[in-house]
C-alpha cells in the first residue's frame, strides 16, 4: 500500500509539472496585463498541432520541435495581443473576457475546421522508455516534462528578477501610471508578456505531445485544470503557479484511484470554491489582490 | 409599485417586435418559420436573464448552461420518476437553480475580478460531468427521450402552436420583471455597482447582496427556460443542456443586442437567432465548426468597435433629444425647487440612536492604521460635536483620506475604535452599514457612474432611505436644484467637468440623508467664483442640521468655513483649534513649510 501509495503521489507530482508549465503563462499574463486569457488553451492546443504536424510531415520528433514551436507560440501570442487584446485593454475587465472567448472559439474552431477532430498523437524516441526510482516508475516524457517546467519556472523568476526588461515587467505590475513615468513603454511590456505567455504554453505544448493525444477542444479541458491552479496559486504568482500545479496534479492522481478518475473535475471545483471562501488571495497571492469587496 | 414608471419605450418595441412576429408566424403557417419565432423567443428571454446579473451587475456568467441545464434536470426527472407535472416542475427546478446559484454566488461576489465568471465555468462543466457520471438516475451521456402523451398538464403538446404562445409568454414574463427591475431600486443598485463598487458601498449599497438578488432570479428564468426546451425538443442529455457553447450563446444576445438594457436582448434576439439559423443552416452542414468561427468573430469584434450593443448605437442618440422630452418624464420641474424651502434634512429622526456626551456625534479615539510595516496613521483622538464644520488638515501624505476610509469602513483600523453616535462603527465593514447609520462621503478621486446620468446618479443615494423610485427621484431632483446641476440632470456622467463631478459627489452624498457628511477635498481644483459656490452650499448643508467634516487643501476656504480644524502631520494629529488659533501656530507652520518658515514668522 505505502508503495502504491508513493508511486501516486510521485505520478501525481510529474503530471503537475505539466499543469504548473500551462498555469505560469496564464498567471503572468494575468499579472501584469490584467486579463482573463480564456483563450490561453487554444494556444496550447495550437502548440500541440504544431508539433504533431512537424512530426507527421518532417518527422522531426517532439523535442526537437521545441525549438520551433515556442518562437512561433511566441510569435502567435504578439499577434493575438497586437490585434484582441490591445484594442480592449481600457475596457471593463466583463467586456475583455467576452474578447478572449471570442479568440478561443475562433481558435478551437478553425482547429476543427482545419484539422478535423480526429484524435492525434505522436511517438517520441523515448516514448516508450522509462525510468526505474527504487521502486518507483515513471515515463520519461512525464520526468522530460516535469524537469522542463522546474527549469522554466526558475529561468522565469531569474529573468523578472535580474535583467532590465523583467525589471520593467514586474514594474509594471507594481503601477502601471508610475512605470510609465520612469519612461517604461507599457504596451511594449503588455506585449513582450502576452508573448512569453503563450511562449510558455508553447514549450508546454511540444513536451506535451508524446503523452496526450490532440484534438480541437483540448485546450479546454486543460485551461479549467489552469484556473484552479492559479487561483489556488494565487492570480499573478509565479511560485503560485508552479505549487499550485504540483498540488492539483497529486490531488487529481489520488482522486482518481481513491475516488473515480471521470470525478476529478467536481473535486477541483470543491477545491477552488474552498480557496475562495478560506483564502481568496491564494496561497501566494499578495492579500488584498484578490480585492476583497 | 408605481406600474407607470414601466411604460417605456422599451416595451413597446418589445411588444410590437414580438406580437408582429407571433401574428406573422400564426399567418405563414409554415413549421419551419413558427420554430424559428419560438426560438426568437426562447433566446430573447434566456437573454433577458442573463442579462440581469450580466449586463445590469457587470457580473460576467459564462456558466448559465448549469442553471439552465439543472432546472432541466429536476423537472424532467421529477416527471419521469414520480409523475409530477413540468408546470410544478418550473418552481422546483428553479428553487434547485436557485440553491446552485446561491453556492456559487456566495464566495464570489465578496471579491472582485475574474472569480465570479471562473465558478460559473467551472459549476457548468461539472454538472455535465455529474450528469453523464450517475448513469442510473440522469441516463447518462444517452439521455432521456420525453415520451408522455400529448397533454397540458405533461407540457406536452403536438402541435407547435402551443410551444409558440408559451414562448410568447416567457419572453414578456421575463421582460416585465427585467423592466420593473431596471427601473426599481435593485435596477440602480446594480449598475451603480458595474460603474463603480466602491461608490456604491458607499452610498449605502449592500453589494454582495444586490448581485446575490439578481443572480437568483437571473437562475430562476433560465431554469425556466431550460425546462421549456426539453419540452420542446422531447429530450435532454447532458452536453445540449451543459454546454460552455450553450453559456456563451445566452451571454451573446444580450452582448449583441445591448447589455445593461431590457430592450438589448430582446433586439439581439431577433437579429441575431434568424442569422444563427440561417449561418447553422449554410455552413454548419458543410464546414464543421465554421459557424462558431463566425460567433467567435461577432463576440470579439463587438467588443471593439460596438461595446454597447445595437441598442446604444441609439441610446447615445436619445441623450441629444430636446429639453421637452426630459421634461416630459421628470415628474418635478427642478426650476421649481429652490433653495429655500428645507428640500434637505437630516435623517436624525429616522435613527434611534442616542447622542454620546455633549453632542459628540462622531469620536475616534487612538485611531492607528498601518499598511505593513507603514503606520499612515497613529493614535489620533478626534471628537465631532453635532452641528458643527469640522476641518482636518495637513500637507500631502498625513494620513487625511486614510482618516476617512476608516470611518467610512473602507479600512478597518489596527487599533482604535470610532464610535458614531456613542455606537461603536469601527468593525462596520462592508462600508455600506456605515452609510446607512448616517455617514455619508464623498471620493477625493471622483468616483462618478459614468453610464448614469446625474439625476440616476443622485438617485442611487436618495434610494439609501427610500425604497420608491417616484420618492428617490423627487427627493433626488431636489437634490439636483440644491447643487446647482439641473441643467444637466439627463446628461451621463461621464460628461460632466471636474467642478460639475465634485458637486454630484456632494449630492449623491447627501442624497443619503446623512447625519455626518465627510467631505475630500470637493473645492480643491474649482475656481474661485465655484468654490464659493460650494462654501454657500455647504454652510447651507449645515444650517440643515448636518454634521460636516471635511478635508481641504484650499485654505481660504477651510478657514473660513471651519469652526475648528485639526491638523495631521505624518499620520498624527499635531493640534486642534479655532481656525485662528491653527493659522498663526508654529507647528503648523513648520509642518506645511519647514523650519526657516517658523523662524521667519516669529
Amino acid at each position: 500500500m505505502a508503495s502504491v501509495l508513493a508511486q501516486l503521489i510521485l505520478n501525481g507530482i510529474l503530471l503537475g509539472g505539466l499543469y504548473s508549465l500551462i498555469s505560469i503563462g496564464l498567471t503572468l499574463i494575468f499579472g501584469v496585463i490584467r486579463v482573463v486569457n480564456f483563450a490561453h488553451g487554444e494556444f496550447l492546443m495550437l502548440a500541440m498541432y504544431i508539433t504533431f504536424w512537424l512530426n507527421s510531415l518532417q518527422g522531426v520528433d517532439p523535442y526537437f520541435s521545441l525549438l520551433l514551436v515556442v518562437p512561433l507560440l511566441f510569435l502567435a501570442g504578439l499577434m493575438a495581443h497586437r490585434l484582441v487584446i490591445q484594442p480592449i485593454l481600457g475596457a471593463p475587465s466583463y467586456m475583455q473576457i467576452f474578447a478572449t472567448v471570442g479568440l478561443s472559439l475562433v481558435m478551437q474552431n478553425m482547429a476543427l475546421f482545419f484539422w478535423k477532430a480526429d484524435f492525434r498523437s505522436v511517438e517520441s524516441f523515448c516514448s516508450t522508455t522509462s525510468i526505474r526510482l527504487l521502486a518507483l516508475i515513471c515515463g520519461a516524457p512525464k520526468v522530460i516534462a516535469f524537469s522542463a517546467s522546474v527549469l522554466i519556472t526558475f529561468a522565469l523568476h531569474l529573468f523578472l528578477k535580474e535583467t532590465y526588461l523583467g525589471k520593467a515587467i514586474r514594474a509594471v505590475v507594481q503601477d502601471r501610471e508610475a512605470a510609465q513615468l520612469m519612461g517604461i513603454d507599457i504596451y511594449r511590456i503588455y506585449l513582450v508578456t502576452f508573448g512569453l505567455g503563450t511562449a510558455c504554453v508553447g514549450v508546454a505544448g511540444a513536451l506535451m505531445m508524446p503523452i496526450y493525444t490532440v484534438f480541437p477542444t483540448v485546450g479546454v479541458y486543460f485551461v479549467l485544470t489552469a484556473f484552479v491552479v492559479v487561483v489556488l496559486g494565487g492570480l499573478g504568482s509565479l511560485p503560485g503557479a508552479f505549487l499550485g500545479g504540483l498540488i492539483i496534479g497529486v490531488v487529481e492522481s489520488l482522486a482518481g484511484f481513491f475516488i473515480s478518475p471521470q470525478l476529478k473535475e467536481a473535486i477541483y471545483f470543491v477545491i477552488f470554491l474552498a480557496v475562495l471562501v478560506v483564502r481568496p488571495s491564494g496561497l501566494f497571492g499578495q492579500i488584498g489582490a484578490e480585492e476583497l469587496g | 409599485m408605481n406600474w407607470k414608471r414601466i411604460f417605456y419605450p422599451d416595451l413597446y418595441i418589445a411588444l410590437f417586435l414580438s406580437g408582429a412576429a407571433s401574428a406573422a408566424a400564426l399567418l405563414v403557417q409554415n413549421e419551419f418559420f413558427t420554430n424559428l419565432i419560438i426560438w426568437i423567443f426562447f433566446y430573447a428571454s434566456l437573454g433577458l436573464s442573463w442579462n440581469l446579473i450580466g449586463g445590469f451587475a457587470g457580473q460576467l456568467s459564462l456558466g448559465h448552461a448549469a442553471f439552465y441545464g439543472v432546472g432541466a434536470y429536476t423537472s424532467t426527472l421529477l416527471f419521469q420518476h414520480f409523475q409530477i407535472s413540468p408546470w410544478i416542475g418550473i418552481l422546483t427546478g428553479g428553487i434547485v437553480a436557485c440553491l446552485f446559484a446561491l453556492i456559487i454566488g456566495f464566495p464570489c461576489f465578496r471579491l472582485r475580478g475574474p472569480f465570479f465568471t471562473l465558478s460559473t465555468i467551472a459549476a457548468a462543466e461539472v454538472l455535465r460531468i455529474l450528469a453523464t457520471y450517475f448513469k442510473d438516475l440522469t441516463g447518462g451521456s444517452v439521455g432521456i427521450q420525453i415520451t408522455a402523451p400529448p397533454s397540458f398538464a405533461n407540457f406536452v403538446f403536438a402541435g407547435r402552436l402551443p410551444y409558440l404562445f408559451i414562448a410568447w409568454g416567457m419572453l414578456l414574463v421575463a421582460l416585465f420583471v427585467s423592466l420593473l427591475i431596471e427601473k426599481s431600486r435593485l435596477g440602480s443598485s446594480l449598475i451603480a455597482l458595474r460603474e463603480d463598487p466602491d461608490a456604491a458601498e458607499a452610498l449605502g449599497i449592500d453589494t454582495a447582496w444586490a448581485k446575490m438578488a439578481a443572480l437568483l432570479i437571473s437562475a430562476f428564468f433560465t431554469s425556466m427556460a431550460g425546462i421549456f426546451y426539453t419540452q420542446f425538443v422531447h429530450f435532454i442529455e447532458p452536453y445540449s443542456e451543459f454546454s460552455l457553447e450553450n453559456s456563451i450563446q445566452f451571454a451573446m444576445i444580450p452582448m449583441v443586442g445591448g447589455m445593461g438594457t431590457s430592450i438589448g436582448p430582446v433586439v439581439g434576439s431577433f437579429i441575431l437567432t434568424p442569422l444563427q439559423e440561417l449561418i447553422r443552416a449554410w455552413l454548419g452542414g458543410r464546414f464543421l465548426g465554421l459557424h462558431w468561427v463566425a460567433y467567435g468573430l461577432v463576440l470579439i469584434l463587438v467588443v471593439i468597435f460596438m461595446p454597447h450593443g445595437i441598442v446604444g448605437l441609439f441610446r447615445n442618440k436619445r441623450i441629444r433629444l430636446p429639453e421637452r422630452w426630459h421634461r416630459f418624464f421628470a415628474p418635478v420641474s427642478p426650476a421649481k425647487v429652490s433653495l429655500d424651502k428645507g428640500l434637505v434634512s437630516a435623517s436624525v429622526l429616522s435613527h434611534k440612536g442616542s447622542l454620546g456626551e455633549e453632542g459628540i456625534l462622531l469620536e475616534c479615539r487612538g485611531v492607528t492604521k498601518d499598511f505593513g510595516g507603514l503606520v499612515a496613521l497613529s493614535q489620533v483622538d478626534l471628537k465631532i460635536r453635532r452641528g458643527e464644520i469640522f476641518g482636518l488638515i495637513g500637507p500631502n501624505g498625513a494620513g487625511k483620506t486614510t482618516l476617512f476610509h476608516l470611518i467610512s469602513g473602507f479600512y478597518s483600523p489596527s487599533s482604535g475604535s470610532i464610535a458614531f453616535r456613542g455606537e461603536e462603527i469601527s468593525g462596520l465593514s462592508p462600508p455600506h452599514q456605515v452609510c446607512r447609520r448616517g455617514i455619508a462621503r464623498t471620493f477625493q478621486v471622483v468616483k462618478p457612474f459614468g453610464n448614469m446620468t446625474v439625476l440616476e446618479n443622485v438617485m442611487v443615494g436618495a434610494f439609501c432611505r427610500d425604497k420608491n423610485p417616484r420618492a428617490a427621484e423627487e427627493e433626488a431632483l431636489k437634490i439636483i436644484a440644491f447643487t446647482g446641476l439641473e441643467d444637466k440632470a439627463i446628461f451621463p456622467a461621464h460628461r460632466l467637468t471636474i467642478a460639475d463631478r465634485k458637486r454630484l459627489e456632494l449630492a449623491r452624498a447627501l442624497a443619503t440623508k446623512p447625519d455626518l457628511l465627510l467631505l475630500d477635498e470637493v473645492i480643491a481644483g474649482l475656481n474661485v467664483v465655484e468654490a464659493e459656490q460650494v462654501e454657500e452650499m455647504i454652510r447651507s448643508i449645515r444650517a440643515q442640521g448636518i454634521t460636516v467634516f471635511l478635508i481641504e487643501h484650499v485654505m481660504q476656504s477651510v478657514m473660513s468655513l471651519s469652526d475648528r480644524i485639526a491638523i495631521l502631520h505624518h499620520g498624527e494629529k499635531i493640534m486642534e483649534g479655532r481656525p485662528a488659533e491653527v493659522a498663526c501656530d508654529p507647528r503648523v507652520i513648520k509642518a506645511y513649510l519647514g523650519d526657516e518658515y517658523v523662524l521667519a514668522s516669529s
